[in-house]
């Protein structure tokens, strides 16, 4: 259970790093320059995450292949790709949550606001409260709906009024009207999609700046679905949004940009979500995006 | 072909030998049987000598089968039959006011014959206040640096635990032991009471549990003589025995009114008893001559078996499990957390893990002789102590904690971990309010089975120097024996067709209800559990 000694092998690399040295700037083509200036293709957004030839393995078989892009500020990132491309490891790379598995190697740089997360001297807890996680699976604590959604607050010793923000997160996970009268049950005894909509509540209780969405609509009936996506478009005025999703339908309608992942951990396309969905680049993608393969 | 198949189908669909298979479920039917009942025989057997029902009066039978036997198995079979659920709930009912009256039988001898009420409460005063200390600084946590916290409250210990004790045994009054007591356990209990309360049924009604679990313990005293109690075990009792059964009949009647009729059954087992009493002393019917009485239970060991008795034994016992249980749960349980959540995955902890698993196994002679060895040998205690004896048992079931509590802290769901990191817990955030809770009840059931496994030990005692005949210890460093010790010693060196089927009987009876009371614990607690995942 090696978890927090990752750092070193992970960050060599960046050594010295100095995040917008244009070498590596002009190598990830697309949205070059994006960083230094407003000017980004996604509607004048600086860039928030950005991630440099990040390379992931498990033990010996690689699992995410030399991935570059980067993720506007205020906006909603989509992730595509059919099942075991990588999506979630790629994830799992910004908030560091890769460290925790033993057989996980990362190397490549990813910056937060211009800051290498993989350096010697990032503290991955201190990351990770700023960047919030919704997983693929529900898993509520065994404690009660209000101890759920109060749980980041009270580990990060915020201030503020608990039972207000606790409502406030409820009502935006649109979970508050089924809850309100059972608060101090059990999180476990909720169903899996109301299960999924209290993750999505615990996750921005505690106000992150960057939230990722492993599939959070994939338990979710077509009522609480569109509640959720409502809810992350009005989570992108205020924060980052990157989500994974199968539902190409779903991709399309809610997200700025998306990046297409293959299988073999490839990232072979990324850019405006009108774009790729309208006129792809890749051939590969078109067929995976129009349902030929995948 | 496809017509001939469905031709030979028309004929049956033909038989498929299940011989062997019948053979082999008989076989293993006659396993499980072969060990219930040999050890179902055996207990009969003990149980016969130690209760001897034949020599009672056949009018004192014939009481009680009509007063007490006939109408509780009618109701219970009628329970039965109209609601499983209900006939459980009478169950327990029956059993928490036993267990609970089991383990404050056990307080209660502590309280009047091993610690003086006085001591008692110097000692709780002294560890009261650094504990409100700890409540007040973790409330404004944030504010504080941990260090000085650490620091405020190491003073704060040490200060209290050398002043506080010394200054109330030297007041110039002395309250009365029983005041003590009831302030002592009344408060914590009703707090306990309350909590409870609070939970189930919200602000107003655990205001009134607390005060009345309070009162009735402070009543207690005064109650008590009127049945035949003396006022200090009467406290005892109502606090650890009665208070609880009150807060469980309590919820069955609030929170489960259909089950409320299964309570019917406890009602007519005591009733039953209670009138079967009554008459047999009216009609003058003799009851059995049984060897395990109140007699057999309150005194010490004499050579003749009709005197011979037992209490000092039980004592030891109960003071040797406390000071295994201190021993050996924060230590064990902290090694298991290590082991799982902190632990790098390297040689050295395989091979820890791999002596853990081994340790498990050795004899408990090898334990004695250790025990002997470290704390006798090079720590230079005295022989035989209960400090000796508790210390050298918790090493004994220290492997078997580990094992246990390593088992259900990886029982908890990885994903929930990983919930936890992913809000942005630290390590020791995760462990305190995901993994410790979700696995306590797990790590408990463990630690309780392994000290039923500590109570039947005989042979690490014999090691340490136990003597064979023995005083009631009443310090942690007098000399002590155990209930497994004193059957040993009239099994050997008072051996006599006279002992065996005598107070050695009686001694095997009193042994296997302790060990059982508390294996029922752990059985409750881990059904428990099992239901809520
Ligand atoms: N903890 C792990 N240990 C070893 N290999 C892993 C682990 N997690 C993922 N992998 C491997 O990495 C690859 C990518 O997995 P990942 O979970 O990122 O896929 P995904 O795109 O999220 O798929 P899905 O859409 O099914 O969720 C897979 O081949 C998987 O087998
Ligand atoms: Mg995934």
């Amino acid at each position: 259970m090696t978890r927090e000694n990752m750092t070193d092998e992970a960050s060599s690399p960046a050594d010295g790093g100095d995040p917008t040295t244009d070498e590596m700037l002009v190598e990830t083509s697309p949205t070059a320059g994006v960083s230094e200036s407003d000017s980004g293709t996604a509607g004048g957004s600086r860039t928030l995450v950005e991630a440099r030839n990040v390379n992931v393995w498990y033990d010996d078989d690689q699992a995410l292949n030399d991935i570059s892009l980067e993720i506007p500020e205020n906006r909603v990132t989509a992730m595509i790709g059919p099942s075991g491309c990588g999506k979630s490891t790629f994830l799992r790379c910004i908030n560091r949550m890769n460290d925790l598995i033993d057989a996980a190697r990362v190397e490549g740089d990813l910056f937060l606001r211009n800051k290498n997360v993989y350096d010697d001297d990032v503290d991955p807890v201190a990351l990770r409260r700023r960047v919030g996680m919704v997983f693929q699976k529900p898993n509520p604590f065994p404690k009660s709906i209000y101890d759920n959604v109060a749980y980041g607050l009270e580990i990060q010793d915020k201030e503020g009024d608990y039972d207000e923000i606790v409502e406030r997160s409820l009502k935006r996970a649109a979970l508050w009207d089924e809850v309100e009268d059972q608060l101090d049950e059990s999180g476990l005894e909720l169903s899996g999609g109301q299960q999924q909509r209290l993750c999505i509540a615990r996750a921005i209780a505690p106000d992150p700046e960057v939230l990722l969405m492993d599939e959070p609509a994939s338990a979710l009936d077509p009522v609480a679905t569109s509640k959720i996506e409502d809810l992350i478009s009005e989570l992108a005025e205020e924060y980052t949004v990157v989500i994974v999703t199968h539902n190409m339908q779903q991709a399309a309608r809610i997200s700025d940009k998306t990046a297409v992942f293959l299988t073999g951990g490839e990232l072979v396309e990324f850019g405006d979500t009108q774009k790729i969905f309208e006129n792809p680049d890749s051939q590969r993608v078109e067929d995976y995006i129009t349902g030929k393969f995948g | 072909m496809s017509t001939d198949a469905r031709d030979a189908v028309e004929d049956g669909f033909g038989h498929v030998s299940r011989t062997v298979g019948t053979v082999f479920r008989y076989l293993l039917l006659v396993s499980t049987l072969v060990g219930i009942v040999t050890l179902g025989v055996l207990l009969v057997y003990v149980a016969n000598d130690a209760i001897r029902p034949l020599t009672a009066d056949p009018g004192w039978h014939l009481t009680f089968v009509l007063a007490f036997a006939l109408p509780s198995l009618l109701v219970g079979g009628y329970l039965y039959r109209r609601d499983k659920s209900a006939l459980f709930t009478g169950l327990n009912a029956l059993g928490v006011p036993a267990v609970s009256l089991l383990f404050a039988s056990a307080a209660a001898m502590l309280f009047v014959d091993v610690v003086p009420p006085l001591i008692w409460f110097a000692y709780v005063v002294a560890v009261a206040i650094p504990l409100v200390v700890l409540l007040a600084t973790t409330r404004y946590s944030h504010r504080i640096p941990f260090l000085a916290r650490v620091a405020t409250l190491a003073a704060v210990t040490v200060a209290s635990l050398g002043v506080v004790p010394g200054a109330i045994q030297s007041l110039p009054f002395v309250p009365q032991a029983w005041l003590v007591v009831a302030a002592t356990l009344g408060v914590p209990v009703a707090g306990v009471a309350g909590t409870y309360a609070d939970r189930r049924w919200g602000r107003r009604a655990a205001v009134s549990v607390a005060v009345a679990a309070l009162v009735a313990t402070v009543a207690a005293p005064f109650a008590g003589p009127t049945i035949g109690l003396d006022p200090l075990p009467a406290t005892v009792l109502m606090a650890l025995a009665g208070v609880p059964t009150a807060v469980y009949v309590g919820t069955v009647v609030v929170n489960q009114p259909e089950r409320r009729v299964g309570l019917l059954l406890p009602l007519v087992v005591v009733a039953g008893a209670l009138v079967g009493g009554a008459v047999v002393d009216a009609l003058g019917f003799a009851g059995p001559q049984a060897w395990i009485d109140w007699q057999f239970l309150t005194s010490d060991h004499s050579n003749t078996p009709a005197e011979a008795g037992i209490y000092p034994a039980i004592v030891g016992t109960i003071l040797l499990m406390v000071v295994v249980a201190l021993a050996s749960f924060p230590v064990g349980v902290g090694a298991a957390v290590y082991l799982e959540e902190y632990a790098p995955d390297n040689t050295f902890t395989r091979v820890v893990d791999v002596n853990i698993s081994n340790l498990a196994g050795v004899p408990s002679v090898v334990y004695g002789l250790l025990g002997l060895g470290v704390f006798v040998r090079y720590g230079g205690m005295t022989p035989g102590t209960v400090v000796v004896g508790g210390m050298t048992l918790a090493l004994l079931i220290l492997p078997i904690i580990i094992i246990s509590a390593r088992e259900a802290i990886r029982s908890v769901p990885d994903s929930m971990r990983q919930a936890s990191y992913g809000m942005g817990a630290t390590r020791w955030q995760t462990v305190k309010n995901v993994v410790l809770p979700r696995s306590f009840p797990g790590i408990l059931t463990g630690t309780i089975l392994a000290l039923g496994r500590a109570i039947g030990e005989t042979a690490p005692l014999l090691m340490i120097g136990a003597p064979q005949i023995f005083d009631l210890p009443t310090a942690l460093d007098a000399r002590v024996g155990a209930m497994p010790l004193q059957l040993y010693v009239w099994a050997t060196t008072f051996a006599s067709p006279e002992f065996y089927t005598t107070a050695l009987a009686a001694g095997v009876v009193t042994l296997l209800v302790a060990m059982l009371a508390m294996n029922s614990i752990a059985i409750v607690l881990r059904n428990k559990y099992q239901r809520e995942q």
